[in-house]
């Protein structure tokens, strides 16, 4: 009995060891001698998302340099708050309203209150600042009959029915609506598209086996694939080329003639109507971070774009993001009513 | 086979440092696996700060270790208080605490034990030499294979029912039922959420069972708990003999090898395994009727399977970089972070990897047996806590366990619902087992049952089309048919 106790005991410790990020600070934080705003207790990056995910991935490498290279003074720890696809979250950052629980996030945030999928939206939060930028990757299998972006849009434009489209996130998820973006700059009728959503991975499966035909997927998630011949890139979705073994060789819409861009920005959220000496404060913070050597190397692993923007530059960016998923969404009948 | 691979493997495995963190993962993931309500998603998740800057071979070892330690370790809390940490420990429940409530824990206990043994330790052997081979098994299932296999799972689930067919099928639709609660993922339109986002994503798979499972016991104890209750405090001779060992073996055998299939199956992993043995042993038993009463066959066959399907989910990840479940997923992750890139060439490039999972798979299994076994005298004593303790203490854990998952408190709630639910079905007679396969298998199967209809634009050749379609729905069918029709001559 009383080894097992024991056991129970050593269990729960580290069970509690584990869960210590929990343990959420106080509220407010200091004013500074000079009117600067100066956190009071840990700060907390919340990934609306499971442990895994692009959110959790960045906030944790983000995190990480902040610690490592001494930029805070406080701790930072990540907890993930998954649910809703995002949605609870950020209600839990509305909740807790306290400039030491902030949260990164991406177009989610925009294009989920526009389809209704979630109540709250990026006006109840306050832009602190983007970190960087990923892109979209439109694969289709390596004896694929396309071998660029306009012959693939041209025979969707011929025939829809014809072409199936896989994606990790459900219908009006980002997998979708970035390919959507694509495809209607090529002239094509976005409603016409067949998307298929799976869960657990297997779009790149059923692309490999030849159930559907083009993947719509992030850029880090195919280059182990191309690089292993299975498939072939028709184009990703940035401005210009990126920087970068293999990467380098993938075209973009752009330079095919389809002029569009999907960029995933990732940046960070406080609460509304946050302080804006606590907002300065995370500027700089971040700002450190992606000029560090450190995080250029963490970049250049998962093939991020180094895109920073302080506040105001971030709201300007969101708002513009806002009036064209507004369009695009609307074009699609998903907009809410 | 490559014995160069297997060699360096062992090299790093059975150096200080491999034998050390082998140990530790399966450690740990024995002891977060043995606490009810806490399974191996958890315990990976613990993990990945703690792996950071590691070497990726050590922290793919590790996070490896918990991972198939903690399937292993998950059956005490099945076994012992209905209570499972995992999913893929559910059926476990089904035989091994009704042999725990017969004063058979022990036995329960030794039996699981040597079933994951043997499970794991024949999926690693299948790992090495088909590693490749089954890579191609594994990408060959598109959604219209997928939904044929679910669809051989639902046709079988009213083989999970004791006594009356129209019961299990009431339970089976209530199932289906629950399970449609969240985001359509083909449409992105919420049903039956009820403007909750908690609801957005659906009911978590272990709020349900250990509702129906372990709360619903608790309550049922509590409420008569004037009975005189059987004295299960008697934890029975933990020895195995002779005839015991040879009835374990036919099921052990067989169900590594399924187990080790469908585990390769991105998407399908242990949980379904289990289920899928467990039906399966059930089918071909002679003695059906013993099934659910504490069956030994009943018993091994899902702790052998389940096992094996932990280690099989690890041959889509390594040999081909696509995560086979929301624990390999995580673990893809964590290996991203360490810099390493599982892709199709990672057996190629970094061998190490690759060879020193597979090596520390066998040396690990084999610390699993020699830490479990010795223990069981002593954690089966937890059945000697008095019981008004013992069930405060579920109670928690089944709160605790649920809350981890998504550290939600609205998922507590849901718990108690589904806990007063599983209540009134065993007061009525109603099995939950039908209603916990339904919930499995209904989400995968109305939307594999859609992605395939979607891509053939509403056309059923899809399905004639796929030879391994066709296999399965003809197994299935058979398996409906065939009984039927040696009951009509046995009738005559």
């Amino acid at each position: 009995m009383k080894k097992l106790m024991m056991i129970l005991g050593i269990a729960l410790v580290l069970f509690l060891a584990a869960c210590g990020d929990e343990s959420a600070s106080s509220n407010g934080g200091a004013e500074g001698s000079d009117g600067d705003w100066v956190p009071e207790g840990n700060i907390e990056l919340v990934a609306p998302s499971a442990a895994g995910g692009g959110w959790d991935t960045t906030s944790r490498m983000v995190a990480q340099v902040l610690n490592e290279e001494g930029i805070t003074e406080r701790n930072v720890g990540v907890i993930n708050k998954e649910g809703g696809s995002g949605s609870v979250g950020w209600a839990y950052i509305a909740e807790r309203n306290d400039p030491h629980n902030i949260f990164i996030t991406n177009p989610q945030i925009v294009t989920s209150p526009l389809s209704g999928i979630a109540e709250l939206g990026w006006e109840d939060f306050t832009p602190i600042a983007n970190v960087i930028a990923d892109y979209a990757a439109f694969v289709v299998h390596a004896d694929a009959e396309w071998n660029d972006l306009n012959e693939l849009m041209d025979d969707i434009k011929a025939n829809p029915q014809d072409v199936s489209v896989v994606g990790n996130s459900v219908a009006g998820g980002l997998d979708h609506l970035q390919f959507l973006k694509i495809a209607k700059a090529a002239g094509v009728d976005p409603t016409t598209v067949k998307y298929v959503a799976t869960q657990d991975g297997s779009a790149m499966t059923s692309l490999l086996n030849g159930n559907v035909d083009v993947y719509s997927t992030g850029l880090a998630e195919v280059i182990e694939q191309v690089r292993a011949g299975n498939i072939k890139v028709l184009a990703i979705t940035s401005e210009e080329r990126i920087e970068g073994d293999i990467v380098s060789e993938f075209p973009t819409a752009v330079e095919q003639g389809i002029d569009e861009t999907f960029i995933n920005w990732r940046g960070f959220m406080g609460p509304g109507d946050m302080d804006p000496a606590a907002v300065a404060y995370y500027e700089d913070k971040f700002k450190q971070v992606s000029d560090s050597e450190a995080f250029a190397e963490i970049r250049e692993q998962f093939g991020w774009s180094e895109v920073y923007m302080d506040s105001e530059e971030f709201k300007a960016h969101i708002q513009s993001e806002h009036d064209a998923y507004r369009e695009l969404l609307e074009d699609l009948g998903m907009l809410k009513q | 086979m490559d014995f160069g691979g297997l060699l360096l493997g062992f090299e790093f495995v059975l150096s200080f440092q491999g034998i050390f963190f082998v140990f530790l993962g399966v450690f740990i993931g024995t002891l977060i696996g043995m606490m009810p309500g806490l399974g191996p998603i958890t315990a990976i998740a613990v993990m990945i700060p703690m792996t950071y800057g590691m070497d990726p071979v050590i922290a793919i070892v590790l996070m490896a270790g918990v991972y198939y330690g903690a399937v292993f370790g998950g059956s005490s809390a099945s076994i012992l208080l209905n209570a499972p940490g995992t999913s893929s420990t559910v059926v476990t429940a089904f035989d091994g605490y009704p042999m725990a409530q017969k004063g058979q824990a022990g036995k329960a206990l030794a039996i699981a034990a040597i079933a994951s043994f043997v499970g794991g330790t024949v999926a690693v052997i299948l790992t090495m030499l088909f590693a490749p081979l089954m890579a191609n098994v594994a990408v060959s299932f598109g959604p219209a294979e997928y939904f044929a296999l679910m669809f051989m799972g639902l046709l079988l689930i009213t083989t999970l029912s004791e006594g009356s067919t129209t019961k299990a099928l009431i339970s089976a639709v209530l199932g289906f039922m629950a399970v449609t609660i969240g985001t359509d993922a083909q449409t992105g339109t919420s049903r039956f959420t009820f403007g909750s986002m908690n609801l957005l994503d659906g009911i978590d798979f272990l709020v349900v069972a250990l509702g129906l499972f372990a709360l619903a016991e608790v309550c049922f104890l509590i409420i008569n708990r004037n009975n005189k209750m059987q004295n299960t405090a008697n934890l029975g001779s933990l020895r195995l003999n002779k005839k015991e060992l040879k009835e374990m073996s036919g099921p052990m055998s067989r169900h590594s090898v399924l187990g080790f299939i469908i585990g390769v199956l991105p998407g399908a992993g242990a949980t379904m395994a289990s289920f899928m043995s467990y039906i399966m042993e059930k089918k071909i038993s002679k003695n059906p009727e013993e099934f659910g009463k504490g069956s030994i066959k009943g018993l091994a066959a899902p702790e052998t399977s389940n096992n094996a399907a932990a280690t099989g989910s690890f041959v889509p990840l390594l040999s081909l970089g696509i995560p086979g479940s929301g624990t390999t997923a995580v673990m893809l992750a964590a290996l991203l972070v360490l810099g390493v890139k599982p892709g199709p060439l990672l057996i190629e490039e970094s061998p190490e990897i690759f060879w020193g999972v597979i090596a520390s798979m066998y040396l690990g299994n084999i610390f699993l047996l020699l830490l479990n076994l010795p223990l069981i005298p002593y954690i089966s004593k937890i059945l000697q806590i008095p019981r008004q303790l013992l069930i405060s203490l579920v109670v928690m854990f089944c709160l605790l366990g649920v809350y981890t998952v998504s550290f939600s408190t609205f998922d507590m709630l849901i718990l108690l619902v589904f806990g007063i639910l599983g209540y009134f079905m065993k007061l009525v007679n109603i099995p939950a087992a039908p209603f916990i396969l339904a919930f499995i298998l209904g989400g995968m199967l109305e939307q594999n049952l859609r992605q395939a209809l979607t891509i053939s634009n509403g056309s059923f050749d899809i399905f004639w089309n796929s030879p391994t379609a066709m296999a399965l729905f003809a197994i299935s069918l058979l398996s409906f048919i065939v009984p039927l029709l040696f009951r009509k001559k046995k009738m005559k």
